[in-house]
């Protein structure tokens, strides 16, 4: 007990409450079932279903191709438009590089995402 | 008393960035009894209660862990939210009870002195629980806190909400009430 709290001078009440409060310490209370039962009560982690992933790169995979299959001049021109412009640059290291640098970031972010744990 | 391996700190740190269960389940252990004793006290020794509003403690301490900025103890921290669920409690249920057979103005008419001192001990033990339920919420909770929890004056007005000079107000004036309940038991004038 600090030596701040309490008006002395109250002796009898004093030593009563000091006692008490001795006795609360000591009592340890066993936990008898208590923490097992407030883990059992915490909020459960919302888990996603195992078959989540997949549908939804099937329902990508069917949209793509629902567009591809209502605009085929769109989707033409601009196949060709990216080979144009690929194939239209001149060749020189540092383009390679970047590609390569781009195409690496693109396969290693791919790769983190699928592997994610949910 | 020898200082746990993993902190308090450590444990709330493995909760909050791997919502690691058995880490919480570790800071309940440690710190149940101390709720559920201090819930005890302000619920006037209904225990079922108690423990009901402690589980709801820990509960609330989960869910809330992100606000815990260490600027008290943890222990401290989980005082002020089994008071403030004890308080939201008691607002729905209003008053409480006396224990049954209960006569506090009893418990200043018997003069105790020629009691045996081990009997005498536990008979003042029982009349100052039967008195520290005649005290206002407040003045109980003031005195559970710096005696029975062992806090200073800022610590239990930081679990209370109230300044520290209210905390000394109710002191003063729950000890005066329990003098007057207990004056049986005081030095013979």
């Amino acid at each position: 007990m600090g030596t701040d709290r309490t008006q002395r001078g109250d002796d009898w009440l004093e030593e009563a409450l000091r006692a008490d409060a001795r006795e609360h310490a000591a009592a340890y209370l066993a936990d008898d079932g208590f923490t097992a039962s407030v883990l059992a009560r915490l909020p459960q982690v919302a888990a996603l279903p195992s078959w989540r992933r997949p549908v939804v790169a099937l329902l990508w995979l069917i949209a793509g191709g629902a567009v591809a299959v209502a605009l085929p001049g769109l989707f033409y021109d601009v196949f060709r438009g990216v080979i144009a412009t690929v194939f239209g640059q001149p060749l020189t290291v540092s383009r390679i590089a970047v590609a390569l640098i781009v195409l690496g970031a693109f396969t290693w972010s791919t790769l983190i995402y699928a592997a994610r744990e949910e | 008393m020898s200082s746990p391996a993993v902190s308090d700190a450590q444990l709330i740190a493995r909760v909050l960035v791997q919502d690691d269960r058995h880490a919480f389940g570790e800071l309940v252990r440690r710190h149940q009894s101390v709720v559920r004793a201090t819930l005890r006290k302000l619920t006037g020794g209904n225990h079922a209660l108690a423990d009901d509003l402690a589980q709801e403690t820990f509960l609330l301490a989960y869910r809330n862990l992100r606000s815990f900025r260490q600027e008290a103890k943890f222990s401290t921290w989980l005082y002020r939210i089994a008071y403030n669920a004890f308080l939201a409690d008691t607002r729905k249920m209003k008053e409480l009870p006396l224990p049954e057979d209960t006569d506090v103005d009893d418990l200043a008419s018997v003069d105790h002195n020629d009691a045996m001192p081990v009997a005498r001990s536990a008979a003042l033990s029982v009349d100052l629980a039967r008195a520290m339920a005649t005290l206002s919420e407040a003045e109980r909770a003031a005195i559970v806190q710096c005696y029975h929890n062992d806090l200073s004056h800022e610590e239990a007005a930081y679990v209370l909400g109230c300044p520290v000079g209210t905390v000394k107000t109710h002191i003063l004036r729950a000890k005066q009430k329990l003098k007057a309940r207990l004056s049986g038991w005081g030095p013979e004038t």
